[in-house]
C-alpha cells in the first residue's frame, strides 16, 4: 500500500533525499539490510506484541494529525502521524505475518525495496518524537515509540543521521567518553573557570568536587553545560553550596556527560551509554544520580535506570527537584524582589509529556518570580519546541526547525509577551534560542537555573541583593 | 426460506460466533502471552496509573473535544455506543440470546432501538462523509476503510428496514435474510480487520509497557548483525 502512495507521488515535485545527512548515504542493498536488521530486533527485543497489535486495530482515523505541530505547518500527508507509522507496520504486515506473506504470494503484492527505505529514512526524522499526537489517539498509538522503533532499526541496517553517530561513538569509543570531545583536562580549567567566575560573584570560595568517593550525589549534566552554559552550571552549584550540600557531591572525570542520544534513534547505544553512567556512579559509590537539567538526559536516565541496570539499583533525581526540595524544606532562599520581568516556562516533552515533571519547576518558579505566564497550552500538552528527537543537534536541519517544526512554538511564546522564556533543558534551550533570533521574538531564553542562580542569597556570600546593586553600579560607572 | 432463515439464525450463527469468539481470543492470548513471557518483571514497573487514567478519558471523550474533531470525535463516539448497545440489547436480539447462551438480558424499549438504530445509521455516514471529505483523513484511508464502515452499515440499515415494513423495499424475509447475513459476515470480520480493536484497545494502550525495554537486547541485535566487535 505504501508503495502505491510512492508511485502516485512520483509527480510530486521531488524533495531533498533527507532533511539531515546520513552518515553513509551509500549503503546497499539497503531493503534487504533492513529487513535483516527487522528480523533481528523482532527476534531479541519485545516490540513484536506492539506490532501486532497496533497492526491489527489502527484506526488510521486522522484524528490526531491536529495535534502535531509539524504538520499544522506543512500540511505534507507524509507528515500524518499514522501515515508515517504506517510506512513500518506496512513492512512488518508485508514481511513478518502469515498474512502478509499469503497476500503477497497468492495476490502479487509489494516487497519491500530501496526506495521505500529511503523514503523511511526520510520520514522518520520529520518527526521530533515528542508523543504530543499520542494524547489525542482514542487507541493511544505512540507514535514516537513506532518513529523511534524505525530509526532503530534503520541504524541497524547501517543508516543514521552523522551527526548523532559521530557524538555517540565518541561517547562510547572514544578517548574523551562524551558526546562533545570534551578532553579531562578542558573539564577540570572549565571547573576552576566556574570556581573563580562564582568567587567574584557571590562571594565564595569554593572548589569544585571531581572524583570525590562516596558522596550522596553524583552529578551528570549535558556536556555542553560544560561548554555553553556556565550560568545553568553555576546556577546548580549555586544551590549546592547554599542549601549546605557542597561536600556531598562530586562530579565524575571518567564520565560526565548525561547526553544520551539512544533515546532518539538506537537501543543499542541507549543501553551502553545507561551502563556507563551506572559503572561511573558505581566507580565514585555515590548514593544517587543527581541529572543536571536536561530533559532527554533526564528521562533516559529516570526511566532506563531501573530498566537496564535493575530496580531500585541506583536512585535518578532530576536537579529541578532536588532544587524544589531545597526551597521546600528551606535550606534555600531565592529573593522575590529580583527577578521583575515577565518569564513563562516551556515544558520540555521528555519530562513532561513522557515524564513527571510538571509541577516542580513551576513551583520553584513561582517562589520567586513575580511575574509568571503560562504558554497554551502547557503541561503535559504542551508544543515540542520542534527541535527533540536529536533533530536540533543536526545543524543541517536548521531551516526545517525553524519554518516547519519550531513555527508553532514562535507563535506560542510570541501571544506569551514574556521578556523570559525559562527551558530546563539543552535541548530546547538550543532550539528555543535560535527561533527566537530567526522569527525576532522579543524575549530571551535561559536555563532554570540560570534564574534561579540571580535570585539565590548565598549564605556567607552575597545576597541577591547586593549582587544586584552592584551590578547596578558597574553599569551606570 | 422460513428454512433459509432457521438456518442464517440458528448452526450458521452459531458457527460466526464461534470462529469470532476464537478469533478474538488468539489475539487477546498472543498479547498477554508476549507480554508476560517477554516483558515479566519489567510489567510492574510500567506507570499503570497513568495508562489506566488516560484509557478512562477516553470512554467519555469530553476531555478530548476540540474544534477541528469535533464532528468526527462526536460521531465515533456515538457510533461505538449504538454499534455496542442494539446488537446486544435490541428486544429481538435478547431473545435470541437467552435461546443461544440461556442469558436473559433487559431488551431495549422500541423506541429507544430505532432512535439509537437510526442516529448509528446516520453516524456511520458522517465517518464516511469525514473521511472522504478531509484531507488529512483522505490521505490515511485505504480502500479496507470505507469496506469496513460498510461492513457495519449493512446489518444496521438492514435491522432498521426489517422493522419497518412502511420503509422497506423488500420483501420481509428478504431484508431479514440479507440482516442475518451481513451481520454474520461482520462477526466473521471482527478478528481479521482492524475491527480486531474490540478486544484489542487496551493493548494498543500499554505502549508506557512497551517502552520498558527489554535489558541486553540492543547487544545481541548489534552482535547477531556485526559480530560479537560490533562498533557504534
Ligand atoms: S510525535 Fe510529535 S512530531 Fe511526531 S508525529 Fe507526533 S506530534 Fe508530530
Ligand atoms: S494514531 Fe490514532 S488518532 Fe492518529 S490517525 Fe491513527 S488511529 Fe487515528
Amino acid at each position: 500500500m505504501a508503495t502505491e502512495v510512492l508511485q502516485q507521488d512520483a509527480q510530486a515535485p521531488a524533495r531533498a533525499a533527507t532533511l539531515y545527512h546520513i552518515e553513509n548515504p551509500e549503503v546497499e542493498n539497503k531493503a534487504e539490510r533492513f529487513l535483516n536488521a527487522f528480523a533481528a530486533v523482532l527476534h531479541f527485543t519485545d516490540y513484536k506484541a506492539l506490532l501486532d497489535s497496533y497492526c491489527a486495530s489502527s484506526a488510521k482515523c486522522g484524528r490526531c494529525v491536529a495535534s502535531c505541530q509539524v504538520y499544522q505547518v506543512s500540511r505534507d500527508p507524509r507528515d500524518i502521524p499514522c501515515y508515517r507509522s504506517n510506512l513500518l507496520l506496512d513492512v512488518y504486515r508485508r514481511h513478518f505475518t502469515v498474512g502478509g506473506w499469503l497476500k503477497a504470494h497468492i495476490g502479487g503484492g509489494w516487497s519491500l525495496t530501496d526506495a521505500l527505505v529511503d523514503e523511511m529514512a526520510d520520514i522518520f526524522y520529520r518527526c521530533t518524537a515528542c508523543r504530543r499526537c499520542t494524547l489525542e489517539c482514542p487507541l493511544g498509538i505512540d507514535h514516537g515509540l513506532i518513529t523511534r522503533l524505525g530509526r532503530y532499526i534503520l541504524s541497524m541496517a547501517g543508516i543514521a543521521p552523522k551527526a548523532l553517530q559521530v557524538s555517540v561513538r565518541e561517547q562510547l569509543e572514544g578517548e574523551t567518553r562524551n558526546t562533545s570531545k570534551l578532553p579531562e583536562p578542558a573539564l577540570v580549567d572549565t571547573l576552576e573557570f566556574l570556581a573563580e567566575e562564582m568567587a567574584e560573584s557571590l562571594g565564595v570560595k569554593l572548589e569544585f568536587p571531581l572524583d570525590q568517593p562516596d558522596r550522596d550525589y553524583g552529578f551528570f549534566c549535558a556536556v555542553s553545560d560544560y561548554l555553553m552554559e556556565p550560568d545553568t552550571l553555576m546556577g546548580n552549584a549555586a544551590v549546592l553550596y547554599a542549601a549546605g550540600d557542597w561536600d556531598r557531591w562530586t562530579i565524575g572525570s571518567r564520565n560526565f556527560d548525561a547526553i544520551n542520544y539512544g533515546l532518539f534513534y538506537s537501543d543499542w547505544h541507549l543501553e551502553r551509554i545507561i551502563k556507563r553512567l551506572v559503572g561511573e556512579a558505581k566507580r565514585l559509590r555515590a548514593g544517587t544520580l543527581l541529572i543536571g537539567e536536561c530533559g532527554h538526559a533526564s528521562r533516559s536516565a529516570c526511566q532506563f535506570v531501573p530498566v537496564f541496570a535493575g530496580q531500585d539499583e541506583l536512585p535518578v533525581k532530576s536537579f529541578i527537584e532536588y532544587t524544589l526540595e531545597c526551597i521546600e524544606d528551606e535550606r534555600i532562599h531565592l529573593d522575590p524582589d529580583i527577578v521583575t520581568e515577565k518569564v513563562t516556562y516551556h515544558d520540555p516533552c521528555n519530562i513532561a509529556r513522557s515524564g513527571w515533571i510538571v509541577e516542580q519547576p513551576r513551583r520553584i518558579l513561582r517562589s520567586f518570580v513575580k511575574d509568571f505566564v503560562e504558554m497554551t497550552p502547557h503541561g503535559r500538552t504542551n508544543y515540542c519546541c520542534g527541535g527533540g528527537g536529536g533533530l536540533v543537534s543536526m545543524d543541517e536541519t536548521h531551516e526545517w526547525r525553524m519554518k516547519v517544526a519550531g513555527r508553532v512554538k514562535a507563535e506560542q511564546i510570541r501571544a506569551t509577551e514574556a521578556e523570559i522564556v525559562v527551558a530546563p533543558c539543552a535541548n530546547c534551550k538550543k532550539q528555543l534560542k535560535e527561533l527566537v533570533d530567526y522569527h525576532e521574538l522579543p524575549c530571551r531564553v535561559m536555563g532554570l537555573h540560570d534564574l534561579v542562580l540571580r535570585a539565590i542569597d548565598i549564605p556567607g556570600g552575597k545576597s541577591a541583593r547586593q549582587r544586584q546593586d552592584e551590578a547596578a553600579l558597574a553599569a551606570t560607572a | 426460506m422460513e428454512h433459509w432463515l432457521e438456518l442464517a439464525r440458528g448452526p450458521l450463527f452459531a458457527f460466526t460466533f464461534l470462529v469470532m469468539g476464537l478469533g478474538l481470543a488468539r489475539h487477546v492470548l498472543l498479547q498477554v502471552h508476549g507480554l508476560v513471557t517477554r516483558k515479566g518483571q519489567r510489567l510492574r514497573q510500567a506507570p499503570w496509573r497513568r495508562i489506566a487514567s488516560s484509557t478512562l478519558s477516553w470512554a467519555v471523550p469530553v476531555g478530548h473535544l476540540d474544534r477541528s474533531t469535533l464532528v468526527m470525535t462526536t460521531a465515533s463516539f456515538l457510533f461505538h455506543i449504538g454499534a455496542v448497545v442494539v446488537p446486544v440489547f435490541l428486544a429481538a436480539h435478547v431473545a435470541l440470546w437467552s435461546g443461544f447462551l440461556g442469558v436473559s438480558l433487559p431488551a431495549l424499549g422500541e423506541g429507544a432501538a430505532d432512535l439509537l438504530t437510526a442516529l448509528t445509521i446516520v453516524c456511520v455516514l458522517v465517518l464516511v462523509a469525514y473521511r472522504l471529505m478531509t484531507p488529512r483523513a483522505r490521505a490515511l484511508t485505504r480502500a479496507s476503510d470505507y469496506g469496513v464502515l460498510g461492513l457495519v452499515l449493512v446489518p444496521f440499515l438492514s435491522g432498521f428496514l426489517a422493522a419497518h415494513p412502511t420503509l422497506n423495499p423488500l420483501p420481509w424475509s428478504w431484508m431479514m435474510l440479507l440482516h442475518i447475513l451481513s451481520a454474520e459476515l461482520l462477526l466473521l470480520a471482527i478478528p481479521f480487520t482492524k475491527l480486531a480493536h474490540v478486544v484489542l484497545f487496551p493493548f494498543d494502550r500499554l505502549s508506557e509497557v512497551h517502552w520498558q525495554l527489554r535489558p541486553g537486547a540492543g547487544d545481541r541485535v548489534a552482535a547477531a548483525l556485526y559480530g560479537e566487535e560490533a562498533h557504534v
